[in-house]
């Protein structure tokens, strides 16, 4: 009995201490745009320009949202601090709007460097990467961490 | 109609070998099996028992009964976008559904043109955008249950070939969607009203022919927050059309139904941390000599929990006479009571497993109880690609 306790002692410690490693590693997020686009991006408008709602930048230009693909670190960060909402319910989201015709999710792309290279060459394009990877090739909005309240 | 199918179909083909053309392959699919659970007395063959019969898709006539069926609500559906240029596209669905043992059929076809951000028109044949949930009632990956309360989808005609003019616009901090649609569906042997002719003893009824023309409406989507963490999305819908149902019989003179209809819904859902309230109320009127209304609702509750999603639902379905010698609110009438789970175990798979309960309040004297109550549970995957 005491074997079992000290067990469940020792399983749960391991858990905490799993989340606190999980949790340092929590990526910071740069959402980024290209140099010339001057617009005025708070959170909110980024996130209706990812959920298909806002169509155009504040300077008349298309946007063109760009996303992680499916599983990576980064998306999940993103919907967790600024979509507010998880990857499948935004996949739900997405596939009632592809089925019906009313709406295309936005594009993926698989790395931070294949984001970076679309955001830089791309006045229409707007992405999220890993904050450690910005490059000066584009213009960070914001960056958002596990501290930035949604 | 055929004649409009052959023309899509030829466009299509020339658009396929198109050099130009970029094509865009996705889909949705369900395998599900489910069964009731016990016996009732028949309320149609009186002093006889049968199974439990729960219809899970009136259109279709998807029934389960105490045998074990895959077939009663799997789908599998691949849609194809052929892009012309950034303005003009079309796409199909090819569905295949299990009730239909599987044969594949071009439920969807439609082309659209987007000339600005702000506007969108299609043409083709799409669903009508009736219920909530009536656009994309069959991608299963799309809601939280097992389908779209049944009981509440329960009419004849789903689909119709016409044209939508959409409108999306945001004022204040709401986004806006105004469709306007307009169309016809001919249906030469309707096979919901075919199986209950023939369920009520019509058996020299050959077919049942029924038509819903000059399909006419509005819908109104409106979605925002109301805090920070509190997203809703609701739709406001109202449409018309005329109803012809014919009724084919051997050696005698068909028998005919000239009526109009009005119908008026609102629904959405509402996003609060955590939980997820979903709703849908509706009222159709019909413009017949007796006045007959068809109120009907559905109230849901979702729970988040990381990947899990349990969930209860309460809908609906009434039917009522105002006008005419004898008005009565004792005709067809039925609820379902739902619990389930969603399991997001995958990006783009759920599993899913839920209980129902139907329960018959028709008026006995009349034999609108004629459905039966019943329970049933069912499990399976919604998955898209």
């Amino acid at each position: 009995m005491q074997d079992l306790k000290k067990r469940i002692v020792r399983s749960v410690v391991l858990i905490c201490l799993c989340n606190v490693i999980i949790t340092s590693v929590y990526a910071d997020i740069a959402v980024i745009v290209h140099p010339t686009n001057n617009s005025v991006l708070d959170q909110k408008s980024i996130e209706r320009i990812y959920m298909g709602k806002l169509k155009s930048f504040e300077n008349g230009r298309s946007a063109l949202p760009i996303n992680a693909s499916k599983g990576a670190a980064t998306r999940e960060e993103f919907n967790r601090l600024l979509m507010g909402r998880s990857d499948s319910q935004l996949t739900a989201f997405w596939s009632k709007l592809m089925f019906t015709g009313k709406g295309t999710p936005p594009m993926e792309l698989a790395t931070d460097q294949d984001i970076l290279a679309t955001v830089s060459a791309n006045q229409d394009a707007i992405g999220y990467v890993d904050a450690a990877s910005v490059t000066d090739t584009v213009k960070v909005v914001k960056i958002y961490n596990k501290g930035t309240s949604k | 109609m055929k004649y409009l199918q052959l023309v899509w179909l030829f466009v299509g083909c020339a658009f396929t070998f198109s050099s130009s053309a970029e094509i865009q392959i996705s889909g949705y699919g369900s395998i599900i099996a489910g069964k009731t659970l016990g016996s009732v007395d028949d309320p149609i063959n009186l002093g006889q028992r049968r199974d439990e019969t729960f219809t899970a898709d009136f259109y279709d006539v998807g029934q389960y009964t105490n045998d074990l069926s895959f077939n009663t609500e799997s789908i599998l559906s691949v849609q194809g976008v052929y892009a012309l240029s950034s303005q003009f596209s079309v796409t199909t669905q090819v569905v295949a559904k299990g009730v239909d043992d599987f044969t594949p059929e071009v439920d969807w076809y439609y082309a659209t043109y987007r000339p600005t951000e702000d506007w969108t028109f299609m043409a083709g044949r799409r669903n009508i955008p009736m219920y909530y949930y009536s656009e994309f009632s069959e991608v299963g990956y799309a809601y939280p249950w097992m389908r779209p309360p049944a009981n509440l989808y329960w009419w004849q005609i789903t689909q119709f070939n016409g044209v939508h003019a959409m409108y999306t616009f945001n004022w204040g901090d709401t986004s806006n969607t105004i469709t306007s649609f307009y169309g016809n569906e001919y249906s030469d042997d309707n096979k919901e009203m075919g199986f209950y002719e023939v369920l009520f003893g019509g058996k020299d009824s050959t077919r049942v022919e029924e038509n819903w023309t000059s399909i006419a409406g509005v819908n109104w989507n409106v979605s925002g927050s109301l805090s920070e963490s509190v997203f809703y999305d609701v739709r406001f819908v109202y449409f018309q059309h005329e109803l012809e149902r014919i009724n084919h019989i051997v050696d005698a003179d068909n028998t005919m139904l000239l009526t109009s209809q009005k119908f008026f819904g609102f629904g959405g859902s509402v996003d609060i941390p955590n939980v997820t309230v979903l709703f849908d109320f509706n009222f159709v009127t019909r413009d017949d000599v007796l006045g007959t209304e068809y109120p009907t609702y559905l109230v849901s509750l979702v729970y988040h929990y990381d990947s899990f999603h349990p969930y209860i639902s309460y809908s609906k379905a009434d039917s009522k006479r105002t006008e005419g010698s004898l008005p009565t609110a004792e005709l067809e009438e039925h609820y379902i009571s739902s619990v389930g789970i969603r399991y997001d175990f995958l990006p783009n798979i759920a599993f899913k497993a839920q209980i129902d309960r139907f329960v018959d309040q028709g008026y006995v004297p009349d034999g609108w109880n004629y459905h039966g109550d019943a329970r049933v549970v069912s499990a399976g995957i919604d998955f898209i690609f």
